[in-house]
C-alpha cells in the first residue's frame, strides 16, 4: 500500500530524514518509535504533504501512485489520513460542516454522489459513539474549547467518518490520560480491517498495549535502524533509546 | 488641487430640507473656512485620499415620491430607485414621511462637524423620516434600499429615525446598484428613546466607481439599546463614520462591522463612542479581509468623560490580509477621564492561519474551499450578529 524508499527530507535547509525506507501492506499495523528529534513527526508531515518540508531525494508510492506528485488534498482523497499531534482549533467553522464538506469532496473525487443530510447525520451518530464523543461536540466549532482528550477523540472521529485506507497517527497518545487513551485506541481498533492499514507514531510503548502492532520500527537520526515484532517495543521501554544509539 | 468645497456643493442643489438656521450657518461657515477637501495631513483623513472625490463632475439627483404604495412583503419596504422613493403602506404606530417632515425638535441635540456633514447639510435633496410611537413594537423589519445607478450623479440624503420611549424595531439598510463616477452622501440620525431598542443591519455592496460616504449619528437616552452591523463588500470607495452619543445612564451600544475588499477597493471605518453618562456599556467588533491591492482603514475611538463611572467599553479589530499588496491601517483609541471604568481595545492583523489551512486540506478539502471556510469562520462572529435574513443570504452568497 505504502512504499517509502531511501527518503531524504529537510526543513529550512536542515536534513531531518536521511534515507528512510518503509513498506506497509493492507491489513497491517506498523509502529514507529524513536527518541525526540529522530524525525517521527517529519515523516508524518512529509507523507501528508506539508509544504514546509522539502523532499530532496527518494520516493513514496501509495497504491502504486507517486505520492509526492499529489497535493495535500489529493492525498487525503486517495485515502490517506493524518491524525494530528496538535489538532488545530478553527473558530467559526463547525465540526459537522467541515466534515460534510470533506466527505463530499472525497466522494466527488471518487465519482460518488454527495451524501444526503439524513445519511450524513446517521453516520455522525454512529461514528461519534465509536469514540464516545458527545454529539454536541460534533456541532461545535472545530476543536474550539475542546479538552486535550476531546481533540484526540475528535481526530479519530474524523478518521472514522472519512474511512481512509492508510491512517497515520502522529503521537496520538501525547497528553492523554489512561481512560482517553483506551477510548482512542478502541476507536482505532474498531476501524481496523483487511483493506486498511495503520501507522502509529509514538514515543512511548504505552499506546502499543492497546493498539497491537504487527511491526515495530525504531527511527533514529532520520533512518529506521531496527525493525521487529511487538516485543521490540517492550525491549525499548525497558532499555531506553540509548541502547539503540550505542548499538549503532 | 482641484475644486473647492464650495464649488463641489454648487454642482448640487441647495438643500430642500428645513434645517434650523444655526445648523445651515455652521455648515456654510465650515465649507468657507475649510475651503478645500481635507488632505492626508488631516488626522481624520490620514489614510483616505479625497483627490478623486474632489474632482468628480456631478449633477444632482431629482428626487420624487411615488404615489403608489409598494406591495406587502415580509419587510416594510422603502425603496429608492431611478430617482424615486417607493414606500409600503403605513402601519399603526409607525410613521414614514419624506424630506420635509424631519422633526426639528430632535435637531436641537445635533451639532455638525466635518466636510461630509457640511456638504450634507447644504445639499441634501431629501431623506426618510421614520418615527415609531412610544411603547410600540414593530415586529416586521423596516427595510430601506438605495439603488445607486447612472453616471456622474450626486445623491445627498439625510434620514432620521426616531424611536419613542420603550419602543423597539429592526432596520435593514441596503446600498446597491451599479454606477460610474457617482457620489453618495447619506446621513442617518438615530434618536433612541428611554428604554427603546433598535437593531440595524447595513449592507454596502455597490458596483462600479461609486464613492460612498455614510454617516450615522446615534443619540441614546436612558436604558436604551442600539446595535449596528455594518457590512461592506467589494465597494470601490466607502467611508463610514459612526458616532454614538450615550447621553444618559444604562445605555448599551453594539457596533459590529465586517469589510471585504478586493482589487483597488478602499474601505474606511471610523467610529466614535462618547460615554458622557455612567453605567453604560459599549461593545465594538470590526473584522476585515483584504485581498489584491485593497486598502482598509479602521479608526475606533472611545471617549469616557469625567464622571461617566462604571463604563464597560470593549473594542476589537482583527484583519486578515490575503495578498502582499493589500493594506490595513488600524488605529484603536481610548480616551478616559473617569477613574472607575473597564475598557479594552486591541487590533491584530495577520494572514490566514496556515496550520488550519493544512489541516482542512489534509482532510481532502481543496485549498480554495478551505480558504473560503476559514474566511467564513473568521467572519462568523459578525455575520452571526446580523438579524436581517436578506443580508444573511447576501453574505452567504458572498462568502461561499
Amino acid at each position: 500500500m505504502l512504499k517509502i524508499t531511501d527518503l531524504h527530507a529537510s526543513i529550512n535547509g536542515t536534513e531531518i530524514l536521511k534515507g528512510l525506507s518503509l513498506e506497509i501492506n493492507a491489513g497491517e499495523v506498523h509502529a514507529i518509535m524513536g527518541p525526540n528529534g529522530a524525525g517521527k513527526s517529519t515523516l508524518a508531515s512529509v507523507i501528508a504533504g506539508k509544504e514546509d518540508y522539502e523532499v530532496t531525494s527518494g520516493t513514496i508510492t501509495f497504491e502504486d501512485q507517486d505520492l509526492l506528485e499529489l497535493s495535500i488534498e489529493e492525498r487525503a482523497r486517495e485515502g490517506l489520513f493524518l491524525a494530528f499531534q496538535y489538532p488545530v482549533e478553527i473558530p467559526g467553522v463547525s465540526n459537522v460542516n467541515f466534515l460534510k464538506t470533506a466527505i463530499n469532496e472525497i466522494r466527488e473525487h471518487k465519482d460518488l454522489a454527495a451524501l444526503s443530510a439524513k445519511d450524513f447525520l446517521r453516520l455522525v451518530k454512529e461514528k461519534s459513539s465509536l469514540v464516545d464523543l458527545d454529539a454536541s461536540l460534533a456541532s461545535r466549532a472545530v476543536n474550539e474549547g475542546f479538552s486535550g482528550g476531546e481533540k484526540k477523540r475528535n481526530e479519530i472521529f474524523q478518521m472514522a467518518m472519512l474511512e481512509p485506507k492508510l491512517a497515520v497517527l502522529d503521537e496520538t497518545d501525547s497528553g492523554l490520560d489512561i481512560d482517553a487513551l483506551r477510548i482512542v485506541a478502541g476507536g482505532v481498533n474498531a476501524l481496523k480491517s483487511k483493506e486498511n492499514a495503520t501507522l502509529v507514531i509514538t514515543h512511548y510503548q504505552r499506546l502499543l498495549d492497546y493498539i497491537i502492532p504487527d511491526f515495530v520500527h525504531v527511527l533514529y537520526d532520520g533512518k529506521i535502524v531496527k525493525t521487529g515484532g511487538k516485543e521490540l517495543a517492550l525491549e525499548l521501554e525497558e532499555k531506553g533509546y540509548d541502547w539503540i544509539k550505542t548499538a549503532e | 488641487m482641484s475644486g473647492t468645497l464650495i464649488d463641489f456643493c454648487k454642482q448640487l442643489e441647495p438643500t430642500q430640507l428645513k434645517l434650523p438656521n444655526a445648523l445651515l450657518q455652521a455648515a456654510r461657515a465650515g465649507v468657507e473656512f475649510q475651503h478645500h477637501f481635507p488632505t492626508t495631513r488631516d488626522e481624520a483623513w490620514k489614510y483616505t485620499r479625497l483627490g478623486r472625490v474632489a474632482a468628480l463632475k456631478l449633477s444632482p439627483v431629482n428626487i420624487n415620491q411615488s404615489a403608489n404604495p409598494l406591495p406587502s412583503s415580509d419587510t416594510i419596504d422603502i425603496i429608492f430607485e431611478n430617482e424615486t422613493w417607493y414606500c409600503a403602506e403605513p402601519i399603526t404606530g409607525l410613521h414614514i414621511d419624506f424630506s420635509a417632515a424631519l422633526e426639528t425638535t430632535a435637531w436641537n441635540a445635533c451639532s455638525i462637524q466635518g466636510h461630509v456633514q457640511h456638504i450634507n447639510a447644504l445639499t441634501a435633496q431629501g431623506g426618510v423620516a421614520i418615527r415609531v410611537d412610544a411603547n410600540t413594537t414593530i415586529t416586521k423589519p423596516i427595510r430601506i434600499i438605495h439603488r445607486i445607478q447612472g453616471e456622474h450623479t450626486g445623491l445627498i440624503l439625510h434620514h432620521q429615525f426616531v424611536l419613542g420611549n420603550h419602543a423597539s424595531a429592526q432596520l435593514e439598510v441596503f446600498f446597491e446598484g451599479k454606477s460610474q463616477d457617482t457620489y453618495a452622501n447619506v446621513l442617518f440620525d438615530f434618536f433612541i428613546g428611554v428604554g427603546a431598542d433598535l437593531h440595524t443591519d447595513m449592507l454596502q455592496q455597490t458596483n462600479g466607481t461609486h464613492y460612498g460616504f455614510h454617516t450615522q449619528r446615534i443619540y441614546q437616552q436612558k436604558d436604551s439599546t442600539f446595535a449596528l452591523q455594518t457590512l461592506t463588500a467589494n465597494t470601490h470607495f466607502t467611508r463610514n463614520d459612526v458616532e454614538v452619543f450615550s447621553q444618559e445612564e444604562g445605555t448599551h451600544t453594539q457596533l459590529y462591522g465586517a469589510f471585504i475588499g478586493t482589487e483597488n477597493n478602499h474601505i474606511d471605518n471610523h467610529t466614535y463612542v462618547h460615554h458622557t453618562a455612567p453605567n453604560c456599556t459599549s461593545d465594538e467588533n470590526y473584522k476585515g479581509v483584504l485581498s489584491d491591492k485593497a486598502t482598509g482603514v479602521f479608526n475606533g475611538k472611545v471617549k469616557v468623560y469625567q464622571d461617566a463611572q462604571k463604563i464597560n467599553a470593549y473594542q476589537s479589530n482583527k484583519n486578515i490580509l490575503l495578498s502582499d499588496s493589500a493594506t490595513i491601517n488600524a488605529k484603536p483609541e481610548l480616551e478616559i477621564y473617569a477613574d472607575d471604568v473597564k475598557c479594552s481595545h486591541g487590533s491584530t492583523t495577520g494572514q490566514l492561519d496556515q496550520q488550519a489551512l493544512f489541516f482542512l486540506r489534509a482532510r481532502g478539502i481543496s485549498a480554495s474551499k478551505a480558504t473560503d471556510m476559514l474566511i467564513k469562520g473568521f467572519m462568523a462572529e459578525i455575520v452571526g450578529a446580523v438579524k436581517s435574513i436578506h443580508i444573511q443570504e447576501a453574505l452567504h452568497t458572498l462568502l461561499d
